[in-house]
């Protein structure tokens, strides 16, 4: 095999490699084996909450009392997921689950509609003060959100939103972060393009919508999972904005659990109430593991 | 050329007024409420500066024991998370880059997964598991202490819960940019004898020194804001030693009994520019070191 490599590639290879062989052998296994120690630890550490979780949801609570910490369930049960999913009263999981999958979806599809728009006109069209009015945008954006946050609930009142889920999908529109992605993305696709199809005759709506928008679809589906997972686990603006049990998504709900199930009398439920929580992002995940991977690519000023 | 001088309104435009009404109208706002006094539900009453005044100079006021109080424990928290918010995402990207690693999307993956889990789900399962009966901490290592209700072991498992589901983020970021350092600089440092110490802080490090400065701006700001970790694990105990900052400032705007709002935001305005300061000293300092 390796002679093959030598053969094959020439000069370049065949002068370094008697010295990398060697060296190979005597600092790789070393370094390797660190490497391997300390990413299997982590691996376990990080990997074993969930795994506990996952089980101590299927056990029963004298189960769980009496035999203290265990990985996995001496008798698995569904009684814990039966109980939780019939409490629609004080801890109605289910309608905090609708209501966190119908914000979180609405939300992510004006997100990418806003996004591609408002991108489209701060890279691709001509206007007096374009870039004047984008960059005072993007300055007064970086001005922590801490302050705004007390008048934000000021102005969801006034609008009527509290208690609904119009408080949680419309104000998240406005951040500049997501904007600043699609104006590079876009600024560099060719500028050719619109003018050709300009010259066919075709209005902005038209190179917007045929042209401009089918290129920028990887940077569009990266925004649309962090703003889908940025939404659905967003904390702080729930619990303000929500009092409402039937109204509020499941990170807020779940804050309630520990009162409710408290200090841990009722742990399978607990857990498995946490379990349905975290469900759609997992998934969201494992289909779309490559792009929240790939996602930095995008940012080329962060990658440097 | 009518058409065309319209058109940008269209697309510039709808976002141009969410902004306004969602980011700049609130922040003015903000900062107007942090001289007045405000109850959220009449309108705000111009007291100049006496909120300041009360926060940052009356020693026998409960704002100005809350403020410092959360202040301290702001700043412990993001001077325990944050240093190892950027060192072991950076550790995990250079173990991971190590050619016979196997398996090495199945380890990102598990790494990354915590951070896609919300607070209140994460804090319900890491409690357990720091519960004194019935979690690992009692079970395994025999601890007999109730760690959310002690120190320093209330500050351990707001850490604890903060690192496991920070690294993920961090760690991409790295991966990307390592990734992109030239081989041969490293094939070539090696045939100069350099070892795998040498080459991480003579190639790597300053290679990645942009992706360093932004993650360590961004991850550092973001620790200021703390709030769900300390609220879900200890609920700001023991004796409010982890209460922090934005627990306050919720707790005087929106807590039970009559709102505190312009009090609050006097609170929010010295946040926000404790943030602004600090970052923009973090990104002279590194900028400058860095060239």
């Amino acid at each position: 095999m390796s002679n093959q490599v030598l053969n094959n590639t020439g000069a370049e290879v065949q002068i370094k490699s008697p010295v990398q062989q060697p060296l190979q052998g005597k600092r790789f296994p070393i370094s390797q084996y660190i490497a391997y120690l300390f990413l299997t630890v982590l691996c376990v550490i990080w990997i074993i909450p969930v795994i506990f979780g996952i089980t101590t949801s299927f056990r029963s609570q004298a189960e769980v009392v009496s035999t203290g910490f265990r990985l996995l369930p001496v008798n698995w049960i569904l009684d814990n997921y039966v109980t939780i999913l019939n409490n629609t009263s004080t801890a109605p999981i289910l309608r905090w689950l609708v209501n966190s999958i119908f914000i979180a979806t609405t939300h992510t599809a004006l997100v990418i509609v806003i996004i591609s728009i408002t991108g489209y006109g701060y890279a691709r069209m001509n206007f007096k003060g374009r870039d004047t009015l984008f960059f005072t945008l993007l300055g007064i954006s970086f001005f922590p959100g801490v302050v705004n946050l007390i008048p934000s609930y000021k102005i969801i009142d006034a609008f009527g939103w509290v208690n609904t889920a119009w408080a949680m999908i419309i104000p998240g529109l406005a951040g500049m972060g997501n904007i600043f992605l699609v104006r590079q993305f876009m600024k560099g696709i060719p500028k050719d393009l619109d003018e050709s199809a300009k010259v066919d005759g075709a209005g902005d709506f038209r190179i917007y919508f045929s042209v401009i928008l089918p290129l920028i679809k990887p940077v569009l589906i990266v925004c649309g999972l962090f703003s889908f997972t940025g939404s659905w686990n967003d904390f702080l603006w729930p619990v303000i904005v929500y009092t409402d049990v039937d109204k509020m998504p499941v990170t807020a709900g779940l804050l309630l659990l520990q009162d409710i199930y408290g200090n841990y009398r009722l742990i399978g439920q607990l857990m498995g109430s946490a379990i349905l929580a975290i469900i759609p992002t997992l998934l969201l995940f494992l289909f779309a593991q490559k792009y929240f991977v790939q996602s930095i690519n995008l940012n080329a000023g962060i990658k440097g | 050329m009518n058409r065309k001088s319209f058109a940008p309104i269209f697309f510039v435009g709808p976002h141009f007024i969410l902004f306004i009404i969602f980011i700049c109208l609130p922040t003015i706002y903000g900062i107007y409420a942090s001289f007045t006094k405000w109850n959220l539900i009449n309108d705000p009453v111009w007291v100049g500066l006496d909120n300041y005044r009360t926060i940052l100079s009356d020693t026998s006021s409960t704002f100005y024991t809350q403020f410092f109080n959360g202040l301290k424990n702001t700043l412990i928290f993001v001077g325990l998370s944050v240093p190892i918010l950027i060192a072991l995402p950076l550790m995990i990207a250079v173990a991971l880059e190590h050619k016979q690693v196997k398996l090495k999307g199945f380890i990102q993956a598990v790494l990354y997964i915590p951070g896609l889990i919300s607070i209140s789900a994460a804090a319900l399962i890491w409690l357990l598991i720091f519960n004194k009966q019935l979690g690992i901490t009692g079970n395994v290592f025999g601890s007999e202490t109730v760690w959310a209700a002690n120190q320093p072991y209330a500050w351990i498992i707001i850490i604890v819960i903060t690192v496991w589901g920070g690294v993920g983020g961090n760690m991409i970021i790295y991966r990307a940019s390592i990734s992109g350092v030239s081989k041969e600089l490293y094939e070539s440092a090696e045939m100069d004898g350099a070892g795998p110490i040498r080459r991480f802080t003579s190639i790597t490090l300053p290679s990645i020194r942009f992706p360093l400065i932004y993650t360590f701006v961004m991850t550092t700001a973001g620790a200021f804001n703390v709030f769900g970790q300390p609220l879900m694990m200890t609920d700001g105990g023991p004796r409010q030693s982890t209460t922090v900052l934005m627990m306050y400032i919720r707790q005087l705007a929106f807590g039970h009994g009559e709102s505190i709002a312009g009090m609050a935001s006097a609170m929010a305005v010295l946040l926000g520019l404790v943030i602004l300061v600090i970052s923009a000293l973090q990104y002279y300092v590194m900028n400058r070191n860095a060239s």
